[in-house]
């Protein structure tokens, strides 16, 4: 494509006739993949007119589709060299440079091409990160689901929040919002016992502090230590009665515990609060069960595979209403969803490990 | 859309004196004469074998009345482990070992004498069954082996005779739990022995980046278990392709016997690691058929696999069916599968309290056992985390765990002190009375250490203790159905974990002073014996006649 590009670019131009033979002896073997063959002409072309920059081009990306991006690097440059506005030049060249590692050398000539996905590859690299989250989000509007540009989206959101973090306690080592970074740290390693020393250090500091009793609650949780965990999930309910995922995670340290009528109240709290989240919908089947009210765990589990057909909670769900069938009776149904429970189970067949063997 | 959520019978039973008293039920108290220690011998090479054993048993083998104690040890682990693989188990350390119990309570070491101390060097030690396979009133022994199960006659004059080649038993691969019982109800008692994977050293591996761990069971194939019928004569048939059992292929580690569905044979329910349990119906023919999935007890009510390790089978909500309760891995819970009825199970660990209890914890041996003589039977979990190095991967796991006591009330299990502070590695779980004082204690072992004895300190509910003895039926009377003051037990020396529990049939009775005791024999006889007094041992004999 850029080769057609190119040939129209200088169609109006004056190339010497031999030197435009063998660019198109070029371009015809490029186009059969023959690139070997494709350099040695795009080279004789511009050994023939050395100020034909579209000549470095083809050569240039004609080392790039081998894979040769240094080799292709010092073709660009003349290129860029010998017409400044030639864009496929400043593309490609910001391509090459990437690849090799010349992040900030790549920048300008990507700058230059519109190339934001690249562009804000480059900038992760070179420590540019608010920039790059900016160039990365606007080529995701693009290409929403390429791995490239999710990866370093992610990437340079977290390198941002470490950054964030560093600085917050670097100037304010002993503040709520300091300890409250440090458990969060804690808790992704697992060290749960140090996760907690930093959120309790935390709600010393600033008592009011969202979320913090939510994230104690977590430590606990993960510890399985339930009533810890219920104690603190109630204290983030008492601070803000509609933080809906507060009440979902009270309703479901009580649903731990066994403690029915308490969990299915916080959860239908949870539910009015943040509508259809099927998590909720699951927890409050199980809760209804638990109560002997099958009629009101059908309904929610229903609902929920009215808004999830074929995520692994679907699949949770299905499982669920075989068994709840299966208790009443209804042979038909129950088959009916273990076959559901079994078909989507082949084709989610990850069903999560729990733990380290 | 938000980030995804990360995931009585009567009031005085409530109030009775170990519900209210702070002194732990049970207490440990090592037994004297009980030298042991059972070598596991780990490695850097992380052999999955040497995370798994032991077995223990308790059983009287001379019919003094007195349970004596068997150990099943490992072996020695060299790093690497050559082939063909030998496990020095010729070396008295590494022997299993048996331990009569003499009239004073002290124990005495009788393996050599009694013609236990050959355990063949190609054998890694793993569990043990009891069960008196032909009749003749004396519990014979069946080892469990990575290599090759031993089966040992009880001569009746206090020794043994390897019998495994004869009988036809040996097995091969790697078994774990095995357990005597009658599933064709011709009065003889056939075996069951589990297998967990198609394993090797030489086709071993480790795992995890950093830290050099066990695999989890997921990176080796699954196999087949193993059902021995027996002939009468002293020799099995392995009947595992005809009888539908070798269908199924899993990785076993448990398995527990009792008749869920009423129907008058013998069902048996396998734990399996990481993946679904296996329910296999009696179908009375002399086949099975896996009903776990559609029966409702072979995965988690999440519908996800499970890493079922020990299980038991009896009835803990006393409505006279028998249940099942698998241990497993933390971040799981201990399945708690109800008999409702019908053949259909209901999973009810959240209800019973036992998920709160259990999430955090990694469980092996189990039992069912009234330690307090109120009427419901209690839970006891020996509990430890499979990987030894488990605290630097995940720290907010143990490898070492106190046992978990669950006391129960009126079906809902409550956390008690199980009398034993120290955290260790336990594995197997054996259930019994030791002292015969009419309440039940545990024998633990315990990885790389002695065995864990947990005696309990009594009180003062009234008990009841059965031993049965079959005419028509086998001579145990394994997969009777017995009913005594409205709590039902099954018939089994098998269950838990690797192990075998004393065969006779405890119940507490709270404050009942006499007892109706009714027993269904396997045969189909039903027998009823009233106004039976309480805290006594009676020995009750299947009538020779319908």
């Amino acid at each position: 494509m850029i080769h057609l590009l190119l040939l129209l670019w200088f169609s109006g131009q004056a190339p010497s006739s031999e030197a435009l033979d063998h660019l198109r002896a070029g371009v015809a073997a490029d186009k059969q993949h023959q690139f070997d063959i494709a350099i040695v002409e795009f080279r004789k072309a511009t050994e023939l007119d050395p100020n034909l920059a579209e000549g470095f081009v083809s050569l240039g990306q004609a080392y790039m589709e081998k894979h040769e991006y240094g080799n292709a690097i010092p073709p660009l440059k003349q290129a860029v060299e010998l017409k400044q506005d030639l864009i496929p030049a400043h593309q490609l060249l910001g391509y090459a440079l990437l690849v090799e590692g010349y992040a900030a050398d790549a920048i300008p000539h990507l700058k230059l091409a519109h190339e934001m996905g690249a562009l804000g590859i480059a900038e992760v690299q070179t420590g540019q990160l608010k920039e790059a989250i900016a160039n990365l989000q606007a080529a995701l509007e693009q290409r929403p689901n390429d791995p490239d540009l999710l990866y370093y989206l992610g990437r340079a959101s977290g390198l941002l929040s470490k950054e964030s973090v560093d600085t917050l306690i670097a100037i304010y080592p002993s503040s709520a919002r300091s300890h409250q970074a440090m458990g969060e740290n804690y808790f992704v390693l697992r060290q749960m016992p140090q996760a907690e020393r930093e959120f309790l250090d935390a709600l010393k500091q600033g008592p009011d502090t969202p979320e913090l009793h939510l994230e104690l609650g977590d430590v606990y949780a993960k510890s399985s230590q339930w009533e810890k965990a219920e104690a603190e999930f109630r204290a983030q309910t008492k601070l803000q009665p509609g933080n809906a995922e507060a009440a979902y995670r009270l309703g479901s340290a009580l649903l731990q515990q066994g403690k029915a009528r308490e969990a299915r109240e916080q959860l239908s709290r949870a539910d009015h609060l943040r509508p259809e989240m099927p998590e909720t919908l699951y927890a409050l089947g199980k809760t209804a069960l638990l109560e002997g009210d099958v009629n009101d765990a059908e309904k929610s589990w229903l609902k929920l595979l009215s808004i999830e057909k074929d995520s692994d909670l679907a699949v949770q769900t299905h499982f669920a209403l075989a068994g709840l069938y299966r208790k009443q009776g209804k042979v038909s149904e129950a088959e009916r969803e273990m076959q559901e429970f079994q078909k989507l189970q082949n084709v989610n067949p990850g069903q999560p490990a729990t733990g380290p063997h | 859309m938000w980030t995804r959520f990360m995931q009585l019978s009567s009031l005085w039973i409530l109030m009775a004196t170990f519900a209210t008293d702070s002194t732990p039920l049970l207490e440990v108290k090592p037994l004297r004469g009980v030298d042991f220690t059972l070598q596991n011998s780990p490695t850097v090479q992380k052999y999955l074998i040497e995370t798994m054993p032991g077995g223990v048993a308790l059983l009287d083998y001379n019919n003094d009345g007195l349970l004596d104690i068997f150990l099943v040890n490992g072996g020695q682990v060299v790093d690497p482990m050559k082939m063909p693989e030998n496990f020095d188990r010729h070396e008295p350390l590494l022997w299993n070992r048996l331990f009569r119990q003499n009239k004073d309570g002290t124990f005495t070491d009788v393996t050599s004498q009694a013609g236990l101390a050959d355990a063949g060097d190609g054998n890694y030690g793993m569990g043990v069954a009891v069960g008196d396979y032909d009749n003749d009133g004396y519990p014979d022994i069946y080892v469990t082996n990575y290599g090759k199960n031993t089966l040992y006659h009880n001569n009746g004059d206090g020794t043994f005779t390897d019998v495994t080649a004869i009988a036809g038993v040996a097995a091969g691969g790697w078994s774990a739990s095995a357990g005597f019982f009658d599933y064709d109800n011709d009065g003889k008692l056939d075996l069951f022995v589990t297998r967990y994977m198609e394993w090797d050293t030489k086709h071993s591996k480790t795992c995890g980046a950093e830290w050099r761990t066990y695999c989890p069971p997921e990176e080796f194939p699954v196999t087949t278990n193993i059902l021995y019928h027996n002939n009468g004569d002293g020799t099995f048939t392995d009947v595992s392709q005809r009888s539908g059992i070798a269908a199924k292929k899993g990785r076993a580690l448990g398995v527990a016997f009792s008749d869920y569905d009423e129907d008058g044979f013998t069902d048996v329910f396998v734990s399996n690691d990481g993946m679904q349990q296996f329910l296999f119906h009696n179908n009375g023919n002399g086949t099975f058929t896996e009903r776990g999935l559609e029966a409702g007890a072979a995965l988690s009510q999440d519908g996800r696999r499970i890493s079922g390790m020990g299980v038991v089978f009896q009835d803990y909500d006393n409505d006279g069916r028998p249940d099942i309760i698998v241990t497993e891995l933390p971040r799981e819970i201990y399945s708690v599968y109800h008999n409702d009825g019908h053949g259909i199970f209901s999973y009810q660990s959240l209800e019973t309290g036992l998920g709160a209890l259990s999430s955090g914890s990694s469980g092996w041996g189990i039992g069912l056992e009234d330690f307090d003589n109120d009427g419901w039977k209690d839970l006891f979990v020996a509990q430890s985390h499979v990987l030894d190095n488990v605290e630097a991967i995940d720290p907010s796991l143990q490898y070492k765990q106190r046992p978990l006591l669950a006391l129960n009330h009126n079906a809902r299990f409550e956390r008690s002190d199980p009398g034993s502070s120290a955290p260790t590695a336990s594995r197997g779980a054996a259930f019994g009375d030791l002292n015969n004082d009419g309440w039940e204690d545990v024998v633990m072992s315990v990885l790389g250490g002695p065995p864990r004895v947990l005696l309990n300190r009594g009180g003062n509910q009234h008990w009841l203790t059965i031993s049965l003895h079959g005419a028509r039926s086998n001579r145990d009377g394994f997969g009777a159905r017995v009913r005594v003051n409205g709590q039902t037990r099954f018939a089994s020396s098998a269950g838990s974990y690797l192990c075998s529990s004393d065969k006779r049939l405890h119940f507490g009775l709270g404050a009942a002073e006499t007892a109706k005791v009714e027993i269904v024999w396997p045969s189909g006889t039903r027998q009823t014996v009233n106004d039976v007094r309480a805290n006594q041992f009676l020995e009750i004999r299947e009538p020779e006649k319908p």
